[in-house]
């Protein structure tokens, strides 16, 4: 997603290593996604189901 | 010893065979109260590297190298910090890419090597319209 918009960064997190940050975004189970601090994202999803959750697109 | 076997560097030379861009792989580390997945991160990039003569390996420290740090915008270690021909794609990994994360590292690798990106077109689309800055911080284990 990064790669698609300079606007975009993209950070892939190893969870146990970094257990502050983990405590902080409340990671119980993973993959979970958090997007510009308030976007919470569980689990893996399909790649457009993703993108429009991530974006805060409206539902189809 | 490699941690990767000879049937799995065999098989990743070939998913790397592709790329015509020159790929960084910037790696922080820290060189006091850091963990030991530094070293693996580390040894992991070097084995990447290894495959394929367009990839290198740029080491920092997290610690003293507070130019570089800022310019990347690192806060944490080890990171990784993928640059497609000098320039940053926006990808990082933090932690030792092992395990799952380790086939999100080729996977961008190959974005910024080739500069092809597997979306769906309406899916890219959708990205390009982004006009303020989006930060997506995706946590996972290594199993």
């Amino acid at each position: 997603m990064a790669a698609a918009n300079e606007n975009i960064t993209a950070d892939a997190i190893e969870a146990t290593e970094f257990m502050e940050l983990s405590r902080k975004y409340r990671v119980t189970g993973v993959p979970k996604t958090i997007v510009n601090e308030t976007i919470e994202i569980m689990g893996g999803l399909p790649e457009k189901m993703f993108v429009r959750q991530a974006l805060e697109m409206p539902e189809e | 010893m490699g941690l990767l076997s000879p049937q799995d560097e065999a098989t990743l030379k070939n998913h790397l065979s592709g790329i015509t861009i020159p790929v960084q792989l910037v790696l922080f580390t820290q060189a006091f109260g850091g963990s030991e997945s530094g070293d693996v991160a580390k040894q992991i990039l070097n084995e990447v590297a290894s495959l394929n003569d367009k990839i290198t390996v740029v080491e920092k420290n997290f610690v003293l190298d507070t130019e570089d740090k800022a310019k990347y915008k690192i806060d944490k270690a080890p990171a990784i910090v993928i640059l497609s021909d000098g320039t940053d794609t926006r990808m990082r990994m933090y932690g030792a890419p092992t395990g799952y994360e380790f086939v999100g590292l080729v996977e961008a690798i190959i974005v910024a090597g080739t500069a092809v990106i597997d979306l769906d077109p309406e899916t890219m689309k959708w990205l390009q319209a982004v006009d303020k800055p989006t930060h997506i911080q995706v946590f996972s284990t290594p199993t």
